[in-house]
């Protein structure tokens, strides 16, 4: 194959489109005759519902329906599950509560939808509010993770005997035997702080039922199309085929958007087809904060059994993870903080328990990073504890401990969130780790830079840590590639696309394999009645998953094109070669023929055709890896903080990272930049604080910190360090890397402030700091 | 959210805690009130405009003196709900006869917030409070003077 655009740095084709606002987001699109609707959210976090009266608002000028639970009668009921739980872990259990369209008797969460109102405008909608008299009958609520363990008084589900949402227990070896040989064993509680995907773009629907054709057109902000297509078949009885769901341009994913059956695309489709008319609503910053879901928050109370030489003999965890009031997206963000945990190091006794929490809160689905961040924090803290009771350098520690390239591929024996047992399929973990030292000068830090500043004054620290990211789990995606007539090559995909660059990746695996100009190549992505297979867009699938896909499919239209054009011109195959949008005769390059025209002769008009023959230059491909691929790398970070202020400067990070091939590295960089804000605004900044009554007290922009350009480090390089191994795991050799930058600079940036201050007693238990909170801990140091 | 002060008034103590039990008093004092009823000897409905930051509402709520121990002390209920949320409430406060014709007011109480104001408006709560409590000690201060020098 020629590789012109494969693995080149190409620039986004998507771009010049996306930076002149010439393309249509969800609120960009009006269908005529549409109405709005304005969800009245709860301000309570748990409370019986003893009356919603809506009468009042229906008689305001403009309001043309208004709907409570009981209104919709029997199309009321709880949603489906997701994604279940695996079976494979014996023992696990599951009490599965899904999430309710809107609330009926009783609310449980602060911002659960108790009525739905439909007005001419979003205006009269809202102010309708007003109107509606609710009345309810408040009670206790659970916020706090362990204490909702133990609680059996105050119940999310009442019809429970416990908070428990779920109780699984993973163990490879035996712990227990492990730590009586242990010289050393250390014990924390670890907090890992709640925080939001804050996508530029909130969530937006838009239904409408068209009675003649009976059919419905739905518009989402959704990372999950067919999912969407799938629910609302099932919901009103119809056949997928009357059901098309677009995902116009979405301005960022993050993973909450691969949520559904909430209020919106639930309701909404019911609503539009009752009153015969489109239905918009966009979700306000608010709403985002309340009732989209979220993630992280965890508790973790971890033990970590070494020997005096610092090898590591086990490691023991059992953590408390909140699911929300509900559990519809199942154990996937435990499952996949399980298997980080274990990942990195030699740990040949593991033992782990997820203890899963309902709470009086929103919601808990995958954010980018995803149980992987909050599994690495947990690993990479306990190892530099260790290291400072073992008195090592936490880099030795490291060093020793982590897996060599000839331990993998390595079965770690822990079940993850593909229900499959994990794999560490390839990489070089040392090797990055090493390199990371290398690049940020680990040496000469410690023996020039550090004393220098600490002469003068001066605070600053360094911290380097290894991570995995597991990606590009099953089950499967899959593409139909199209040579038109005029030559040109369209791809559709059940894949939905939030900013990552579609359009120009899978173009460039096309263009080589069809040796076609890029910009002839068009990309479809998230609309089903283009392609209706697949299962979404999470866990950094696409690139392998579509990608492989892309190849398999384009690699069929390409056998097609050469056999075609064989016939046509009476020359073997082996004599053809592809040249830009044609084939021609190797040799005599004036013998040539058009894709275009060959496409034509592909789907003859009149005539027979040979049996077995598919018509036009079109082929589909799926691709369903047998188990994901894990990406992997370090990252290390310099840090300086003001003593008087607390506030910390990054003032150098180098990102390793081990994706396997990359389509497009400039893409790549993209993603690990975006990511890494993504990991320094979870640390620094970012932070969902829910009060004890289970209100959400930073529900704006103006309490919920995010990260700004100026927080990035004042250094930054990303190293790419890609493994023999790793570019063997699928048809491309390719691993997600859309979540690999959140991941690690959390534990970086907390190691790195203790090492500023070493010669303090300083122990950094949580993963989010403001200054305010590190002069705290300073405090007690 | 807890709230927690003292303020001084320049009149007896029976003369404080008479203008405590009466409305017009009290709703000419608090800002943004709207309305205020008495509804018996210990029960009052009021409407009240608020803001906070960027919320501004109305509620509507009650309040009722409970545990009144005139003129030394009583117990504040409060209950109040609109289009941002709620606020549910109790306050105590105290009535010290200082003997030289002034009285020390002290209270404390503690408060529940949720909807739009407690989820956009929390961190401004607590100085929106603060600046409420002064400008109702201002006004009754005002009012006070008016009525002791009268008599």
């Amino acid at each position: 194959m020629t590789e012109k655009y494969f693995g080149k740095p190409i620039k986004r084709l998507e771009d010049k489109f996306m930076l002149t606002g010439n393309v249509k987001y969800v609120d960009d699109i009006e269908v005529p005759g549409q109405l709005h609707a304005a969800f009245l959210r709860s301000d309570y976090a748990h409370a019986r519902i003893l009356k919603i009266d809506a009468s009042e608002a229906l008689k305001r000028p403009g309001v043309v329906a208004v709907y409570t639970a009981d209104d919709f009668g029997d199309f009321w009921k709880p949603g489906p599950l997701q994604v279940p739980p695996p079976t494979a872990i014996p023992g696990s259990q599951f009490n599965a509560r899904t999430l309710v369209p809107i609330a009926k008797d009783k609310i449980r969460y602060s911002g659960e939808v108790l009525a739905v109102v439909i007005a001419e405008s979003r205006y009269i909608a809202e102010d309708a509010f007003d109107d509606i008299i609710v009345d309810v009958d408040p009670l206790p609520a659970v916020v706090d993770l362990e204490k909702g363990w133990e609680n059996t008084s105050v119940l999310v589900h009442d019809d429970l005997p416990s908070n428990m949402a779920a109780l699984v227990k993973q163990e490879v070896g035996n712990y227990e035997e492990a730590k009586k040989n242990a010289d050393v064993v250390i014990s924390k509680r670890m907090l890992i702080e709640h925080v939001a995907a804050a996508a530029m773009e909130n969530r937006g629907f838009i239904a409408s039922w068209d009675e003649r054709n009976q059919e419905m057109t739905i518009w989402a902000g959704t990372q999950s199309p067919l999912t969407i297509r799938g629910s609302v078949s099932r919901a009103l009885g119809l056949a997928e085929s009357q059901i098309h769901v677009i995902t116009p341009y979405i301005g960022g994913g993050f993973g909450p958007k691969v949520m559904t059956s909430l209020a919106d695309d639930v309701l909404l489709p019911w609503i539009s087809k009752q009153l015969k008319r489109p239905i918009k609503w966009i979700e306000d910053r608010r709403e985002n904060f309340l009732a989209t879901t979220s993630e992280r928050d965890q508790v973790h109370h971890c033990e970590i059994a070494l020997k005096k030489d610092g090898t590591i003999l086990g490691f023991k965890d059992v953590f408390y993870h909140n699911t929300g009031a509900y559990d519809s997206y199942g154990m996937t963000v435990p499952l996949n903080t399980q298997t980080h945990t274990i990942s990195n190091y030699r740990i040949p006794n593991f033992y782990s328990e997820i203890r899963m929490v309902f709470t009086n809160q929103m919601v808990v689905t995958p954010v980018r990073g995803a149980g992987r961040s909050e599994g690495i924090f947990a690993m990479e803290r306990m190892v530099d504890f260790a290291a400072k009771e073992l008195g090592i350098s936490p880099i030795e520690l490291r060093k020793k401990n982590l897996l060599r390239v000839d331990e993998l591929p390595l079965n770690t024996g822990v079940i993850g969130q593909d229900f499959v047992v994990n794999i560490l399929d390839s990489g070089d973990y040392l090797g990055n780790y090493e390199k990371c030292l290398e690049v940020i000068d680990y040496e000469k830090f410690r023996k020039e830079i550090q004393p220098k500043a600490r002469k003068e004054g001066k605070r600053v620290g360094i911290g380097v840590v290894a991570f995995t990211e597991g990606t590009a789990v099953g089950p499967y995606e899959g593409c139909r590639i199209t040579v038109s007539t005029s030559g040109k090559v369209t791809m559709t995909s059940g894949y939905s696309t939030q900013g990552q660059a579609h359009q120009t990746v899978f173009a460039q695996i096309i263009a080589d394999q069809l040796n076609v100009k890029i910009e002839d190549v068009r990309v479809i992505t998230g609309d089903t009645n283009q392609f209706a297979w697949g299962a979404g867009t999470f866990a950094s699938r696409g690139a392998a998953l579509v990608g492989a896909a892309t190849y398999l499919a384009a690699q069929k239209v390409r056998a097609k094109i050469f056999s075609t054009a064989s016939k046509k011109l009476e020359v073997p195959e082996d004599e053809l070669e592809l040249c830009e949008g044609s084939v021609c005769v190797k040799g005599q390059p004036e013998t040539t023929i058009p894709l275009g025209t060959l496409a034509a002769l592909a789907n003859p008009m009149r005539g027979v055709v040979e049996p077995g023959v598919e018509p036009g230059l079109e082929a589909t491909a799926y691709y369903g890896p047998p188990h994901g691929s894990t990406g992997c790398g370090a990252m290390g970070v310099i840090v300086s903080i003001d003593e008087e202020t607390c506030k910390p400067v990054i003032e150098r990070m180098v990102m390793v990272d081990d994706c396997g091939t990359m389509i497009n590295p400039l893409i790549v960089d993209g993603q690990l930049q975006g990511g890494i804000s993504m990991g320094i605004g979870n640390t620094l900044y970012e932070r969902l604080v829910y009060d004890e009554n289970g209100q959400l007290v930073t529900a704006s922009f103006m309490d919920y910190l995010m990260p700004l350009a100026t927080d990035m480090p004042k250094k930054l390089d990303i190293v790419h360090n890609h493994a023999e191994s790793s570019l063997k795991v699928n048809p491309l050799g390719i691993k997600g890397v859309g979540e690999a930058g959140a991941i690690p600079p959390g534990p970086a940036i907390v190691q790195a402030l203790e090492d500023a201050f070493q010669d303090t007693k300083l122990e950094i238990l949580e993963s989010n700091l403001s200054p305010s909170q590190i002069y705290e801990y300073l405090k007690k140091a | 959210m807890k709230v927690e002060g003292e303020h001084l008034f320049k009149a007896p103590r029976e003369v404080v805690y008479e203008m405590f039990n009466d409305p017009d008093a009290l709703g000419a004092a608090v800002p943004g009130m709207q309305k205020m009823v008495k509804i018996d000897e210990s029960h009052y409905e009021a409407v009240l405009g608020i803001r906070v930051g960027p919320v501004s509402a109305n509620f509507s709520g009650n309040l009722t003196l409970t545990d009144e121990v005139p003129p030394e002390s009583v117990t504040l209920i409060i209950e109040g709900k609109g289009g941002a949320g709620f606020v549910k409430g109790v306050g105590y406060v105290k009535f010290e006869d200082l003997g030289d014709q002034t009285t020390l007011l002290k209270y404390t109480g503690e408060a529940n917030i949720g909807g739009t104001l407690a989820s956009v408006g929390q961190r401004m709560i607590d100085s929106v409070a603060k600046s409420m409590f002064k400008t109702v000690f201002e006004k009754l201060d005002k009012i006070l003077e008016e009525r002791w020098q009268k008599n």
